[in-house]
């Protein structure tokens, strides 16, 4: 890793569910919530809609980490989506595993009303994926 | 492809934290970039004539407004650019307020930020096909399941406003649980005779369908057209119906789920509505001593209860003031946590019952032991921290609303959800507390969670207005993001059946290609990203704009 890659803060793509998790992010913004900027989202309809290829995607494009938020565990617009991304997303960190990049990838549930949820897994995420990075 | 880029200061909320100069100035010469402005208010009428006559002088086939999160002002935009002739599927709105300026305070991370958010909607537009909102008819008709007091408010107002109402109950009476109520406060009237003037009311009207013992076999469709098969006495009975309102109520609390109150073991033992049925027929000591124990079933995070009922307080008060009117020298005793005599005039009346000679002990009951005596009630005084027993001739429970029974059946049949208590779960609870996630599907009454009567034949009336907007238009769009099929590559292996939620996905067995039925589609994209043959798009979020989405987010700037 060069010098200049070292310095460089993360880079995170998300991908938010537009009936829940991309509805926290807003709010989040209207509380004037503050999180690093470094965090970039990517709204789709349902977190069903994120396809693997997207998250290998963003990381062979140089992510620092892709994480796929969507709505709780029953609590999915179009009824099950979520459980498979749950799935998906488990499958995808087995193959991150054996490339030793699994700190890479994360999934988790934030609803609507989250807005303070969401800035905490966010920034959680970006710090520890910043730690690692230095 | 001509791009015009609409950046907005939002007066100050944009301007002091992104540096929209440079941002003006980097997209002014970018590949297909014919216009990049600023404005201090793109949504105000002078800015919205700027974005207008750009389009219409530069011909511009692609526009980008980068402002405010893109929930916000979203028809109104959509209609500016359908006006200046330009398709509004052609326009993209991007979040440089909520997702930039107001999460940090650097100004030279926030433009970077934000020039990487535009660069995204750029790359993403490129792609953009023309789509069109599909207009289709609706039919002019409700389905309300349950007949209790919502049901029948929503009922009644629908078809006077000239819809045809179907209703269907699965007792073989209307009026749900306040049929069986007596004097109920505050009004001092009969629960039958509230229903009985409802669904007179309703029974008048000739487009009103009532079922009673009937319940509803299958569910399909969407909104507009939603078809029914109800299984009725007489028989299978099909209905098509624009929309819905659930209203199937709540079931009271089973007492025996507190085995320590001995409930069902001893007959001195009631719950309010055991006590609703049969006091007057009850024979109890001159000078009796009767125990009231608030809460039972609610704000119990033990057995899973953990909300408030907010009618049990009052029910509560009402049992209360029935023994004193009759036993004026009984010995009552009430224990609460605390008493939530929520609605307008409650604490009055909590105070009058006070006045009558109600005792109210904060307190725990630990045990309920049946004597020959007496009930033993074992149990701690919070206000006091300490323990005590005491001897009653009758004990009531104020038992408390769980779901209704039917819910995980209703839920799972219409495909709306369930929230963590397994009431049926609202849209938004601020902003679409009657809907739910489903266009023409709402909820009405208890089955939502506890209220009272009042409240809710305010929600039955309140989903009913709501469905009567919809469905009066005659008319709705369809959302034209529905999965679209390319048949030269599907291979058949019907992964995408198997998966889609809404079965919206058929089998074509003669091509053995899959087929998407555009009126069920819900627009997921599930299908989409199961696709091991690339076949299956989701038309308006297709693979090409995620994918350059991220590549622009991730490009150096
Ligand atoms: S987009 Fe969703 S609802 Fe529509 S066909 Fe695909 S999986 Fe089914
Ligand atoms: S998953 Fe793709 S290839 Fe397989 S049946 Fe469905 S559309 Fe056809």
């Amino acid at each position: 890793m060069t010098e200049e890659k070292k310095d460089k803060n993360p880079e995170i793509v998300g991908f938010a569910c537009s009936f829940c998790s991309f509805k926290a992010s807003e709010m989040a913004g209207s509380l004037r919530m503050k999180y690093p900027e470094g965090v970039k989202l990517i709204q789709v309809p349902c977190s069903s809609r994120v396809d693997p290829a997207f998250v290998i995607k963003a990381i062979f494009e140089g992510a620092d980490g892709v994480f796929v938020a969507g709505c709780h565990p029953g609590d999915c617009h179009f009824i099950k989506g979520n459980y498979y991304t749950r799935r998906k997303i488990a499958a995808l960190k087995e193959m991150f595993n054996a490339f030793s990049i699994k700190n890479k990838i994360r999934l988790f549930w934030v609803s609507a009303s989250e807005a303070r949820r969401f800035v905490e897994k966010v920034s959680n995420m970006y710090n520890e994926i910043k730690e690692a990075k230095t | 492809m001509k791009t015009g880029i609409f950046i907005c200061h939002c007066g100050h909320n944009i301007k002091h934290t992104v540096d929209i100069k440079r941002l003006k100035e980097y997209f002014k010469h970018y590949f297909n970039v014919e216009v990049a402005e600023d404005y201090p208010f793109v949504c105000s009428e002078p800015g919205q004539d700027m974005i207008k006559n750009n389009v219409e002088t530069h011909r511009l086939d692609r526009v980008i407004i980068a402002s405010c999160t893109p929930a916000l002002h979203q028809e109104l935009f959509k209609d500016l650019v359908k006006k200046a002739g330009m398709n509004p599927f052609l326009l993209r709105r991007v979040s440089i307020r909520e997702h930039c300026s107001w999460i940090g305070d650097n100004i030279e991370k926030n433009t970077e930020k934000a020039i990487k958010l535009i660069k995204a909607g750029l790359y993403a537009s490129v792609h953009y096909i023309p789509l069109e909102e599909k207009q289709v008819d609706v039919t002019k008709s409700a389905l309300v399941i349950g007949g209790g007091v919502s049901g029948l408010s929503a009922a009644l107002f629908l078809s006077q406003m000239g819809m045809q109402v179907y209703l269907v109950e699965k007792e073989a009476e209307l009026g749900g649980h306040v049929r069986n109520l007596k004097n109920i406060w505050p009004a001092r009237i009969d629960g039958k005779e509230i229903v009985e003037r409802m669904a007179s009311a309703l029974l008048q009207r000739d487009n009103v369908e009532i079922f009673t013992s009937t319940t509803i076999r299958s569910f399909e469709g969407s909104f507009g057209n939603y078809q029914a098969a109800l299984d009725t006495l007489e028989g299978e009975k099909k209905i098509i119906a624009g929309g819905v309102i659930v209203a199937i109520g709540f079931s009271p609390f089973n007492a025996q789920l507190k085995p320590e109150f001995a409930y069902g073991k001893d007959e001195r033992i009631l719950t309010t509505l055991d006590f609703e049925k049969g006091f007057d027929r009850l024979t109890l000591p001159e000078k009796p001593r009767i125990a009231i124990l608030y809460c039972v079933g609610s704000r119990d995070e033990m057995i899973g209860k953990p909300y408030c009922s907010r009618v049990c307080c009052i029910n509560a008060l009402r049992v209360a003031e029935k023994v004193k009117e009759r036993y004026k020298d009984s010995y009552v005793e009430s224990f609460y946590m605390d008493v939530r005599a929520h609605p307008r005039g409650g604490e009055e009346y909590f105070e009058d019952t006070q006045e009558k000679g109600v005792l109210f002990t904060r307190g725990n009951i630990a045990e309920i032991i049946p004597e020959s005596r007496g009930l033993l009630l074992r149990g701690e005084d919070t206000l006091l921290t300490m323990p005590f027993e005491r001897e009653f001739d009758l004990a009531v429970l104020s038992i408390g609303m769980s779901p209704p029974l039917d819910n995980q059946y209703i839920a799972s049949l219409l495909k709306i959800i369930l929230d963590k208590d397994k009431f049926f779960l609202e849209a938004h609870p601020k902003i679409r507390p009657y809907d739910t996630a489903l266009k023409g599907i709402f909820i009405a009454g208890t089955c939502s969670g506890p209220k009272d009567i009042e409240e809710s034949i305010n929600h039955g009336r309140a989903s009913a207005i709501k469905l009567y907007g919809l469905l009066n238009l005659g008319y709705t769009f369809v959302e034209p993001f529905i999965a679209l099929v390319d048949t030269k590559r599907c291979s058949g292996c019907r992964a995408c059946e198997q998966t889609c939620v809404a079965k919206a996905i058929k089998f074509d067995e003669s091509r053995r290609v899959a087929h998407v039925e555009e009126a069920a589609c819900m627009g997921c994209g599930l299908c989409n990203s199961t696709c091991p043959s690339s076949a299956i798009s989701l038309k308006g979020h297709l693979d090409s704009y995620i994918g350059d989405e991220i590549g622009a987010i991730l490009e150096a700037i």
